[in-house]
């Protein structure tokens, strides 16, 4: 099954409807509920990403009976030092961003955390590629 | 683990039920549909909240208590009940008054719940040492229709739940504990609400609850409201503080919160609460350790069962803790006979974790699961889209599943009859028979004139 959702970057107060609609079908599946969790956790944490750095992105998610995968693309500045950005507690955003509550530096290792699998890659100046994938079965 | 029995209190009389469909558009679960003319209650979707109850305009939904037959029990009978009860009274009722007039309807004796939560304050403060600070929040356990709204629609979120008794299970154990020497004793809890019933019947953690049996608190107040009528002699009053003074507001919303070490967030409402907990499932609450939560607006002073106005209620036990503190003050002690038991009632006051329920899942297996998810998809996009309920379901989403599901057909949806009328793949009549099949058989009848003919 396919599913894809535009993120409009700048808009924080849409940000968490990917994660809320792809949840609500998850539950519907007999999907152990800490890895919808995990996957819900995951969503959101990229959205916010695009919203927070990038100009706009799509995000594009997979799932059959085996695992999930999603794939967002950004177009942005993108990322000069992925592993940095990796590291807890980095961010860029900006003081604005700070002060909604995001940019804390942990979106990217969380969204880390709560995957199987994540694949960062990035043209700096033009855009940020994340893949990631969460297998319904431990 | 799965947790899969699906008992309720919440019950439709289909003698009454007309059919108006209310309270499907209210039930913030989804659990209701129409079909022949009624509606009717999806058991593993249900979480007692009772908003459709609050709707009804038949009197058709109703809550299937224990009724006040228990007090005719050989035994020694003892009434729980809740302060929000006190709260119904104006306050030139003292609460010993009030609860006297309880006794009289034919208890041995009559407890007020609260007692219960000086002793869960300590609880709190205990287990907020314990606690793994890994899960986080923790959610209260105390509403029992937020627990089983998070059963059934919040899955990941079942082990936050506090593994603590409520406090009229609390003062049941104490009772139980303390008044040994009556021997058989039968415990009564005068409700506020719905899920409070399903609580003592079907406890969730627990094999058993302490309660034998649950009273509409509705049927309480019209007896106690006569007696009080026709009371002339003496008041009684409280000679001093049984409990803590804020002890009284513990059922409504803000006050349980205080005593969980930490961020803390008291949220009401069954809606508030739906929008919380899906926050708070895809991580974007962060830093808070403590969720009190009641389904009713105003904590049980919103309970469905309360017959008085909720605004007063709160008002009132406002005062009747002013009073209480005033009482503390004079004679600088607070006396709660509870409290001689707290050691003992530590060793019991523990649940078993809370289990998800399967109230959303569309099949066990889930390469099946996904097919009619994928249908589900489909329909959903063929569908008009802004949920008018006429085929019975309470949105278009809702008939989508119900289909995949086989309990609806296509032909269900009113605009989707219009095209197939049009390219002559439904005849009317067979449009009509849809219609009565969803709405009840007479449902059209009064648009029918005599010749045939409708009116126009």
């Amino acid at each position: 099954m396919h599913f894809e959702y535009e993120i409009e970057g700048g808009d924080f107060s849409s940000a968490g409807k990917a994660s809320s609609d792809i949840k609500k079908i998850l539950k519907q599946l007999n999907i152990d509920p800490q890895i919808v969790r995990r996957i819900a956790i995951a969503l959101y944490e990229a959205e916010v990403n695009v919203v927070a750095h990038a100009c706009k992105g799509i995000m594009k998610v997979d799932l059959d009976a085996h695992k999930i995968k999603i794939l967002l693309e950004d177009e942005g500045p993108g990322i000069e030092n992925i592993e940095r950005a990796m590291q807890e507690g980095f961010s860029t955003a900006s003081d604005e961003v700070r002060q909604m509550g995001f940019g804390a530096g942990m979106g990217l290792p969380n969204i880390k955390r709560n995957t199987d699998e994540m694949r960062l890659t990035s043209v700096p100046g033009r855009g940020t590629t994340l893949e990631m994938t969460v297998n319904f079965s431990q | 683990m799965r947790d899969r029995d699906y008992t309720h209190a919440i019950q439709i009389d289909t003698d009454k039920c007309i059919g108006c469909s209310h309270c499907m558009q209210v039930c913030p679960t989804q659990a209701i549909r129409i079909v022949n003319g009624h509606a009717g209650i999806m058991p593993e979707r249900c979480v007692d909240c009772g908003e459709c109850y609050r709707v009804c305009p038949a009197r058709a939904i109703y809550v299937k208590d224990d009724g006040l037959s228990v007090i005719k029990h050989d035994a020694y009978r003892i009434a729980l009940i809740p302060s929000v009860f006190i709260g119904q009274f104006p306050s030139e009722h003292t609460a010993s008054e009030i609860m006297d007039a309880v006794k009289q309807i034919g208890f041995d004796e009559v407890l007020e719940v609260e007692q219960a939560v000086d002793f869960m304050k300590k609880e709190y403060a205990l287990i907020a040492d314990e606690i793994d600070h890994s899960i986080q929040p923790v959610i209260s356990s105390f509403c029992p229709a937020i627990v089983r709204l998070i059963q059934v629609h919040y899955p990941s979120l079942t082990e936050q739940i506090l593994q603590v008794k409520a406090p009229h299970d609390i003062a049941a154990l104490y009772m139980r504990k303390s008044r040994q020497k009556a021997g058989n004793i039968f415990i009564s809890y005068v409700t506020p609400c719905a899920a409070k019933i399903v609580a003592a019947r079907a406890p969730v953690g627990e094999k058993v609850s302490a309660i034998d049996g649950a009273i509409d608190m509705k049927e309480v107040y019209n007896m106690v409201s006569k007696t009080l009528m026709e009371k002339k002699e003496a008041r009684l009053s409280k000679q001093f503080a049984n409990m803590s003074p804020d002890s009284v507001n513990w059922s409504l919303s803000g006050t349980e919160k205080q005593y969980f070490r930490g961020r803390s967030l008291a949220i009401d409402g069954m809606d508030n609460a739906i929008e919380f907990l899906d926050r708070l499932e895809s991580g974007r609450v962060t830093g808070v350790d403590f969720l009190e939560m009641r389904a009713c607006d105003q904590g049980c002073a919103g309970g469905i069962l309360c017959p008085g106005n909720r605004f007063l209620t709160v008002e009132r036990l406002e005062q009747r803790e002013k009073k209480l503190a005033y009482l503390t003050e004079v004679n600088k002690w607070v006396k709660n006979d509870l409290m001689d038991y707290a050691e003992e009632l530590h060793q019991v006051c523990k649940t078993d974790p809370v289990y998800p329920r399967d109230g959303l899942m569309l099949d066990e297996d889930l390469e099946k699961a996904l097919q009619k998810m994928d249908r589900i998809k489909k329909l959903n996009s063929y569908l008009p889209g802004f949920d008018c309920g006429a085929c019975g379901a309470p949105t278009c989403r809702s008939l989508a599943e119900d289909i995949v599901k086989e309990k609806a057909t296509i032909s269900h949806c009113v605009f989707v009859q219009r095209v197939m009328e049009k390219n002559y793949n439904l005849s009317p009549d067979q449009a009509f028979h849809i219609i009565e099949k969803i709405w009840g058989k007479d449902r059209l009848k009064k648009y029918q004139h005599p010749n045939g003919k409708t009116e126009s």
